[in-house]
C-alpha cells in the first residue's frame, strides 16, 4: 500500500495543528454531527490520488477523462448508501491527509492502509480489501528470480516512502533498494535494466504485467502485518457516527466479495480499453487541457504578480515617516521571505494553510501562490527599473508641479518598465515552466496531465517527450511575442 | 517698491557635515532677471533647487508671493511649483514621449487641461521657441540646443510666474548656445521674472538686472552688471572674474 509520510506532509500536518489552535478548523467542532452534516450537505467529497491502477487511475470514459478504479466503485457505493452524491477530488497522495484535516475533502479512499501512526490523526473504517505484494521483473529474467531473496547483489526498486519500500529495505540482504516517486518511472527503470525488480502491490503488479508483454510477476514473500496490506477508508478524527454507518457498507462489500467479483473486473476493463490505443495522439485532449491550465495559471499569475510587484516595489522605495518605514520594512521582509522559501511549500501553504479559513479551489490556490511568489521577484525587477531611471526625470516632473504619485505613474514607471521589459519577459517564461508545481495540489496542468497519461498508458518516455515539446512551443512562442513588443517599444 | 515674488531669509542648507548654503537673505522682484554666478561647487545649483523645494532647506525661509514654502504641506508645495518653471543643464526631457507629449503632459495631468487646448498651447509654445516642425520628434533625435528649447517650452506650458535656469547652456556645443540664450532673452523682454545660474558673462551683462555673486555658501555681492563687472567689491569676486575673463 501507499504509505508516504514525506517530510513535507509532516511539516504541513504540524502547521495545520498549530493553525488549528487559533483558527476554527472544521475538524475540531465536528464532534459527532458528522453523519448528519454530510447528509445535510448532500455531497460526499472523496479524495484520491489517481495514479495507482487498478485502485484508482485516470481513464477516458465516453471521450472524457475521468477517475476510475475499484476505489471509485467503493466510493460510489458508500455515497449511494448514505443517500448523497459523490464528488471526486484528485491530488497527490502526500496531500490527502492534510486535505482531509483541513476540510478540503470528506474522506480518503486511495488504497490507504490503516497504520497505527495514521490512526492517531484520522478515523478508519473496517478494511475493505486485503492485498499483498509481488515483484515485477523482466520476462527474460523469469526463472532467475523466485522471490525477495533472489536479488542478492542486485537492485530492487519501490515507490519512495511506501510500505513495500520499507519492507524491501528491511527484509532483503545484500540488495540495493532504489526509491522513485512514480510507479511508471520504476517500470521504465526496470525495462532499461537499471533495476532488476520492482516491488509493488499485487493488483498493480498484475495490471502492469497484463498490459506489458515484456514483464512478469513473482511473489515477494515479504512478511507483513495485516494493517500494512489492507486498505480502509479514512474520515476526520471524531466522525464516529459517520464511520459506523459506512462500516455497514464496507461489511456488506466484504461479505458479498464485491471487490473481487465486480469492482476489480470493472477497473480492469478500463485498463484494457485504455491500452488499446496508447499513442500520444489519442491523448491530445488530455494534453490540450494541460496546456489550457498551464496558460491560465501563467497568465493570471503574471497579471496579479505584476500588480503585487509594483505595489511591493513602491512600498520598498517608500521613504519618510514611521508608517512609510514600517511599510518598507514589511515589503522587504516579504520579498526576502518569499525568495528564501521554495515555491512548492508556498503552494501547499496557500492551499492547505489558508484552506483552514477559506475554502479555496486548487486552481485558485495555485494562482494565488504563484502570484504571491512571482510578485516578490517582479518587485525586485521593478525596483531596479525605477532606480535605473535618471533622477533628473523625477526632478523635471516635480518642477512642473506633478505630485510624487503622478511623477511615478506618468514619468518614472513607464520608463522603468521599458528598461526591465526583457527581465519581465523572462519572468513570464519562467512562470510557464514553474507553474508545473501546482500539479502537486491536483491542478490539471501539463505535468499533471502527462503523469496521468503515463500511468494510463504504461508508457514512460513518450508523454515526457510530448510535454517537453509542448513546453518548448509555449515558451518559444511567448518569447517571440515578447521580442516583438520589445522591438515595438524601442521605437517609441 | 513692488512686492517681491521670491523672498529668501536666512536660508541654510547642509548635506551632512557639508554646509553648502550658510546664510542667504535676498529677494527677487517681479520682472527681474537675476543672474547667479560663482565658482563651481559654490552652491548655486543647491540654492536654485531650494527655491522650488526640490531640495529641502536645513533652516531659514523661502517664500513665494508671501507664502513660506518651508512650512507648507506637500500638496501646496506641488501647486506652487507649477508657478516656478525650471530648466536644467541636462534638459531632462522625457525620452519616451514626443516633443509635443513632453509639453502637454503636465498641463493635462496636473491642470487637467483637455487634449485639444493642451495641444494648441504646445504648438504655440513650440512656435515661440522655433521648433514647431519638430512636434512629433522624440528627444533623442534633437540637437542639444533644440532639446533645451523644448525644455523651456515645457516649463512655460504651466504658465509660470518665475523661471529658474540652472546652467541651461553648459551642456551645449558652442554653436548652439546662442539659440538658447536668444529664447531666454526674448522671455526676459516679455517681462518674465527669471533666476539664471550661468557662466555666460555676455548674457549676464546684457540681460541681467542684478548679479548675485555666490561663493562659499554666501551671496558675496549683489549688484548691477555694470558695477559688478567694472568694479567688483570683494577679493573673491575679483579673483573669480580674473580667472574667467582671461
Ligand atoms: N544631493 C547632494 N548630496 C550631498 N552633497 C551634495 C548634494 N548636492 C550637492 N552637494 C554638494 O554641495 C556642494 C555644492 O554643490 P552645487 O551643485 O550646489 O554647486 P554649484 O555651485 O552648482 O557647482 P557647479 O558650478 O559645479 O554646478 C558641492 O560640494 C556638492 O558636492
Ligand atoms: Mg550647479
Amino acid at each position: 500500500m501507499k504509505k508516504k509520510i514525506g517530510l513535507l506532509l509532516a511539516m504541513l500536518a504540524a502547521l495545520v495543528m498549530m493553525v488549528g489552535v487559533f483558527g476554527n478548523p472544521t475538524q475540531v467542532q465536528a464532534a459527532d454531527n458528522s453523519l448528519a452534516k454530510i447528509q445535510k450537505k448532500g455531497v460526499l467529497v472523496m479524495g484520491t490520488s489517481p495514479d495507482y491502477p487498478p485502485y484508482e487511475f485516470q481513464a477516458t470514459v465516453k471521450g472524457k477523462s475521468a477517475v476510475v478504479g475499484m476505489d471509485v466503485k467503493i466510493g460510489e457505493k458508500v455515497a449511494k448508501d448514505l443517500g448523497v452524491k459523490l464528488k471526486i477530488k484528485s491530488m497527490s497522495f502526500d496531500s490527502l491527509l492534510v486535505a482531509l484535516q483541513t476540510g478540503k475533502i470528506d474522506m480518503i479512499i486511495s488504497g490507504m492502509n490503516p497504520t497505527p501512526a495514521r490512526r492517531k490523526n484520522v478515523d478508519f473504517t473496517h478494511t475493505y480489501y486485503k492485498g499483498g505484494y509481488e515483484i515485477v521483473i523482466n520476462k527474460t529474467d523469469k526463472g532467475k528470480y523466485k522471490n525477495k531473496d533472489s536479488f542478492s547483489g542486485g537492485t530492487l526498486g519501490a515507490q519512495t516512502g511506501t510500505t513495500q519500500y520499507n519492507a524491501a529495505k528491511k527484509q532483503t540482504k545484500n540488495t540495493k533498494v532504489k526509491g522513485m516517486t512514480s510507479q511508471s518511472d520504476l517500470i521504465l527503470a526496470l525495462q532499461s535494466h537499471k533495476l532488476d525488480g520492482v516491488a509493488m502491490e499485487k493488483p498493480s503488479a498484475e495490471a502492469y504485467v497484463s498490459n506489458n508483454k515484456q514483464l512478469a510477476a513473482i511473489p515477494s514473500d515479504f512478511s507483513m502485518s495485516s494493517s500494512a496490506t489492507s486498505s480502509a477508508i479514512a474520515f476526520r478524527k471524531g466522525s464516529t457516527s459517520l464511520v459506523n454507518k459506512v462500516n455497514k457498507t464496507v461489511d456488506q462489500i466484504k461479505k458479498e466479495n464485491l471487490v473481487k467479483k465486480e469492482y476489480l473486473p470493472a477497473a480492469g476493463k478500463y485498463l484494457k480499453t485504455n491500452t488499446v490505443n496508447t499513442s500520444m495522439g489519442h491523448y491530445w485532449k488530455a494534453f490540450l487541457t494541460g496546456i489550457e491550465y498551464t496558460l491560465i495559471i501563467t497568465v493570471c499569475s503574471v497579471f496579479f504578480g505584476f500588480i503585487i510587484g509594483v505595489l511591493l516595489a513602491l512600498a520598498r522605495l517608500a521613504k519618510g515617516n514611521f508608517l512609510k518605514s514600517l511599510l518598507r520594512w514589511i515589503a522587504t521582509a516579504y520579498v526576502e521571505f518569499i525568495r528564501g522559501t521554495p515555491m512548492m511549500v508556498q503552494v501547499m501553504f496557500v492551499y492547505f494553510g489558508l484552506g483552514l479559513f477559506v475554502n479555496l479551489p486548487a486552481l485558485t490556490s495555485g494562482i494565488i501562490a504563484i502570484s504571491l511568489n512571482s510578485g516578490a521577484y517582479v518587485a525586485e525587477y521593478i525596483r531596479g527599473g525605477i532606480n535605473s531611471v535618471d533622477i533628473g526625470q523625477t526632478e523635471a516632473a516635480r518642477s512642473l508641479g506633478m505630485s510624487n504619485g503622478e511623477t511615478m505613474r506618468f514619468v518614472v514607471l513607464p520608463q522603468a518598465l521599458k528598461n526591465i521589459w526583457p527581465s519581465l519577459g523572462n519572468e513570464f517564461i519562467t512562470l510557464i515552466k514553474d507553474s508545473s508545481i501546482v500539479s502537486i495540489i491536483g491542478v490539471t496542468e501539463l505535468i499533471y496531465q502527462s503523469n496521468i497519461v503515463r500511468s494510463d498508458t504504461y508508457r514512460g518516455v513518450a508523454p515526457i517527450v510530448v510535454i517537453m515539446v509542448l513546453y518548448f512551443v509555449l515558451t518559444f512562442t511567448a518569447s517571440r511575442i515578447l521580442n516583438y513588443f520589445e522591438r515595438k517599444m524601442q521605437h517609441a | 517698491m513692488p512686492k517681491p515674488v521670491i523672498e529668501v531669509e536666512k536660508l541654510a542648507k547642509s548635506f551632512g557635515d557639508n554646509a553648502v548654503l550658510k546664510d542667504i537673505t535676498e529677494q527677487v522682484n517681479p520682472g527681474q532677471v537675476i543672474v547667479v554666478i560663482g565658482p563651481s561647487g559654490g552652491g548655486k545649483s543647491t540654492f536654485l533647487r531650494c527655491l522650488n523645494l526640490l531640495e529641502t532647506p536645513t533652516s531659514g525661509k523661502v517664500a513665494f508671493e508671501g507664502h513660506d514654502l518651508t512650512t507648507m504641506d506637500t500638496k501646496s508645495v506641488n501647486s506652487l511649483r507649477e508657478k516656478m518653471g525650471m530648466v536644467f543643464q541636462g534638459f531632462n526631457l522625457f525620452p519616451n514621449m514626443t516633443v509635443l507629449e513632453n509639453i502637454k503632459l503636465a498641463p493635462m495631468k496636473v491642470k487637467h487641461a483637455d487634449d485639444a487646448s493642451a495641444t494648441k498651447q504646445a504648438h504655440e509654445l513650440l512656435q515661440r521657441v522655433g521648433l514647431d516642425d519638430h512636434a512629433d520628434a522624440f528627444p533623442d533625435s534633437l540637437s542639444g540646443g533644440q532639446a533645451q528649447r523644448v525644455a523651456i517650452a515645457r516649463a512655460l506650458a504651466m504658465n509660470p510666474e518665475v523661471m529658474l535656469f540652472d546652467e541651461p547652456t553648459s551642456a551645449l556645443d558652442p554653436e548652439m548656445v546662442g539659440e538658447v540664450l536668444n529664447v531666454m532673452q526674448e522671455l526676459a523682454k516679455d517681462g518674465m521674472t527669471m533666476v539664471v545660474v550661468t557662466h555666460e558673462m555676455g548674457f549676464a551683462k546684457s540681460v541681467g538686472d542684478r548679479i548675485w555673486f555666490m561663493a562659499d555658501g554666501y551671496i558675496q555681492e549683489n549688484s548691477t552688471p555694470e558695477k559688478f563687472f567694472a568694479n567688483p567689491e570683494t577679493d573673491r569676486a575679483k579673483d573669480f572674474l580674473s580667472k574667467i575673463l582671461m
